[in-house]
């Protein structure tokens, strides 16, 4: 007989329940190497079709299934149940708002994405081919074009859940400082002149919980110290 | 598409990040000092008039004016991070960092008045 896993997975139907419960399900270990979001498909084809989460590639490089997992944000599909903690607590990314059970509104997450303009402005004229750009120049974007925009590291972050609404949070910051090193970019100053806020940059507290969360193993409290340190050179 | 009502950036922020850094440089700097003055004086290395004139002395008036102002800019700084941060509501949050930055250079000042010996 396979070995059973025990889940209790965050349910919220918000035209059915008065206040969200947690449900608990029993799997089987189907393979070695049996990842989290396996778990939570044999439940939604087996067991219990009711069941609504976001997934798409399985494989962590569409960022659909950022889930928080044991009390710590990642992604469901490359997370082993080997070394999880039993029963495994599922819930949906936190201080979002839940639209059906692991199911969050990512509205607000992508609006701010948005607000750091997150593509290539130029004014110098279009070349005939491709605009070049060194070997060195192209390293200087490692460690920040990896971003899937899972919202995994921006939903972990205190200073986030508590001003959210102005503080743009790690994942769009990343992305800023993203084109502010990209060699092609000719916009870097009105990019820092829309980031220099007490708000939207500056209220990185350096907590760190982003670089812990991020299954991709960025670190974008590095990106956020990046930007300061551009901003402070500018004005001394 | 969503559109979204941003009121985009303040344009300031720098400044408030700069000063509690540098401040916090000064203290860490500066305010080791008195502690070893207090414990010379408890291990009995400077007696009470030697502590005079240490404290008397205008280079000690000068450092100590230094971290009374660093001591001040970094605590106003670290405050109304912790005001912004928790208090949302505007007609709060004005009046409580004002109110803080009253009474801070209130301290300030009088503390000053005693390095200097204004009254």
């Amino acid at each position: 007989m396979a070995e059973i896993i025990k889940l209790s997975v965050f349910r919220f139907d918000p035209e059915k329940d008065d206040k969200p419960f947690m449900q608990t399900y029993e799997v089987p270990l189907l393979k070695s190497g049996m990842k989290l979001l396996d778990a939570l498909n044999y439940i939604k084809w087996e067991i219990d079709g009711t069941l609504t989460y976001r997934r798409s590639c399985g494989e962590g490089v569409c960022g659909s299934d950022g889930l928080n997992i044991n009390g710590v944000n990642g992604l469901a599909c490359i997370t082993p149940i080997e070394g999880l903690k039993q029963p495994i607590h599922v819930r949906p990314l936190p201080s979002m708002h839940v639209i059906r059970d692991l199911v969050v509104d990512m509205d607000h997450f992508f609006d701010q994405y948005r607000q750091i303009k997150p593509w290539l402005q130029s004014e110098s004229p279009m070349p005939e081919h491709e605009r070049l750009q060194s070997p060195e120049d192209r390293e200087r974007l490692d460690g920040s074009y990896e971003c899937i925009l899972c919202g995994c590291c921006t939903t972990s972050c205190p200073s986030w859940w508590w001003n959210g609404d102005r503080f743009l949070g790690p994942a769009a910051l990343l992305q800023a400082n993203r084109w502010i090193v990209d060699s092609r970019d000719e916009a870097t100053g009105e990019r820092l002149d829309q980031l220099e806020d007490a708000f939207r940059l500056y209220r990185c507290h350096q907590i760190m919980n982003c670089m812990e969360a991020c299954p991709k193993e960025l670190n974008p409290t590095a990106a956020i110290g990046h930007i300061r340190r551009k901003l402070l050179s500018r004005k001394s | 598409m969503r559109v979204v009502k941003e009121p985009g950036a303040a344009h300031s922020g720098l400044s408030d990040w700069y000063w509690q850094r540098l401040s916090a440089v000064v203290l860490a700097l500066l305010l080791p000092l008195p502690f070893f003055l207090l414990v010379a004086v408890y291990g009995g290395a400077v007696d009470q008039q030697g502590l005079l004139d240490i404290l008397d002395h205008v280079v000690s008036r000068l450092l100590h004016t230094i971290l009374i102002l660093a001591l001040i800019i970094h605590a106003y700084m670290g405050l109304k991070v912790i005001l912004e941060d928790y208090v949302h509501t505007i007609a709060w949050r004005i009046p409580l960092i004002g109110a803080m930055l009253v009474m801070m250079a209130t301290f300030g000042i009088w503390w000053l008045a005693m390095i200097w010996a204004w009254i």
